[in-house]
């Protein structure tokens, strides 16, 4: 469903992507994991081009998102389908729960507003959040921010959800809030990729664990695989620093 | 004592029309500086972010000669540098001085214009990069993102901001007394003129300051505190 072609990205001097080529498929739960600054953040950025990648391809359903030739298509169009998730959530302050989520279906999609209230306020059950929905995030716990943040996604429908550190910069006592939303998801059979630190939690849902390093995908495989027989020495150290 | 005067403010009494006559054009030679200002302020801020590189400089140039240099000077320049080069300002509907009062409000209001612009260029920035990102990442463009999402939000950071350059005009207005026009300062020439008193005027002018701008102090905190609490 979503492919990239040899993806590159370069800041100034400091090359982050070495040339990542890989195809996520309908259906499979992917899991980025790697060092700090090993690319991983990058390369999701690049899947909705949030990052303009220096060199290669995204290619979107048979469309492709990074030829300068064809601009003829509509990024934003494609951008509904691909929903994102931060790792600072990113709500809108200045709106309601409800609002935040709300927005972009009627905006974007042209749903009516009753509509996209009853749309906002079944994703909000699924949560478990439709008693905050009048409320601004800032009353919000970080945890609850992030299932606001993941309804406001689900909201446009998206084909593909890409998780950035979803739980990176939450309380430890909320991470698991937030997981056990992520993993109804993929469960349900959401296409899904998350870049993330939680190991257990990678290996637990994942359908394939993709290990970036130094800009490249060094390794990939089942969890199974990856995780138990690692091939390079760098994801073994990686496993030896990060799991006790 | 030989020299000195003592202070009595009862022979400003029948004057005290002039001095709300001089309050009154200097508030409303600051507010229109000011809105005028926003304006031009609004323009240069767009200009600044527009993709062609020479719009960006001339931006630029605009708010680094302005902000570079004196206010007095800028007026100056508009009020007598132009017309010695034959660029003449004209009297409106042939109003006596209007056109010494239009070459004062364009000066304050470019004056005025480049301060807002950074401003406006503070108040944009001060909204997290997240905020746009989590907008195109949902589908929205750039104008509903800026429509939407960017601009309500940098509206918090940029009332309480003009609120203070209408401060601040409120006082740089009193160099237009130099050339002539009556705002309140200019009020103590003529009473000086009239009185032969210097100091009760001074001071009399330095209270309606102070009370136009604590009211504007005390409307700028009323806002700062009502956007706090909109979430």
């Amino acid at each position: 469903m979503l492919k990239t072609v040899d993806l590159h990205k370069t800041y100034g001097k400091l090359e982050v992507l070495k040339g990542i080529t890989t195809e996520i498929h309908t259906g499979e739960v992917v899991a980025i994991i790697g060092p700090s600054g090993s690319g991983k953040s990058t390369f999701l950025r690049c899947l909705n081009l949030l990052e303009e990648p220096t060199k290669g391809e995204v290619i979107f359903k048979d469309q492709n998102l990074t030829t300068k030739v064809d601009k003829d298509f509509d990024l934003n169009k494609v951008r509904e389908h691909i929903g994102m998730v931060f790792q600072h959530f990113n709500l809108f302050p200045h709106k309601t729960v409800i609002e935040n989520i709300m927005l972009a279906p009627i905006k974007v999609k042209g749903l009516s507003k009753e509509q996209a209230h009853d749309r906002a306020l079944e994703l909000l059950k699924k949560v478990g959040l439709e008693d905050k929905k009048d409320v601004y995030p800032n009353k919000l716990s970080g945890g609850q921010k992030q299932r606001v943040a993941i309804a406001r996604a689900l909201a446009m429908q998206p084909d593909v959800m890409l998780f950035d550190e979803p739980t990176s910069a939450l309380d430890p006592e909320m991470v698991k809030e937030v997981l056990l939303v992520i993993q109804d998801l993929a469960k349900s059979g959401m296409t899904t990729v998350i870049v993330t630190h939680e190991m257990g939690f990678a290996k637990e849902i994942a359908s394939r664990v993709m290990f970036i390093d130094q800009g490249i995908i060094l390794e990939e495989g089942t969890p199974d695989e990856v995780f138990n027989h690692p091939k390079h020495e760098r994801t073994k150290e990686f496993f030896d620093k990060v799991m006790y | 004592m030989i020299g000195t005067m003592t202070l009595d403010f009862s022979t400003m009494a029948p004057y005290w029309t002039w001095f709300v006559e001089g309050a009154i054009t200097t508030v409303w030679l600051t507010a229109v500086t000011v809105i005028a200002g926003t304006v031009i302020g609004f323009l240069a801020t767009i200009m600044k972010r527009s993709r062609i590189k020479p719009i960006n400089w001339i931006a630029n140039i605009y708010t680094s000669v302005i902000r570079g240099t004196p206010i007095l000077l800028q007026l100056y320049i508009v009020a007598f540098g132009l017309p010695s080069l034959g660029i003449k300002i004209p009297d409106i509907m042939g109003i006596p001085r209007s056109s010494m009062y239009l070459s004062c409000i364009i000066a304050l209001s470019l004056n005025s214009g480049a301060y807002i612009c950074e401003i406006f260029r503070a108040g944009l920035n001060a909204v997290d990069a997240g905020q746009a990102e989590a907008a195109r990442s949902l589908g929205l463009n750039s104008k509903q993102t800026m429509r939407l999402i960017i601009l309500p939000q940098a509206v918090k950071t940029v009332l309480p901001s003009l609120v203070n350059e209408f401060i601040m005009m409120i006082k740089e207005t009193s160099l237009v007394s130099t050339l002539g026009l009556g705002d309140v300062m200019y009020t103590q020439k003529i009473i000086q003129g009239s009185t032969y008193r210097i100091f009760e005027p001074y001071i009399i002018i330095a209270i309606i300051y102070l009370a136009l701008t604590t009211v504007l102090t005390f409307i700028s905190g009323k806002i700062e505190r009502k956007m706090n609490t909109d979430a």
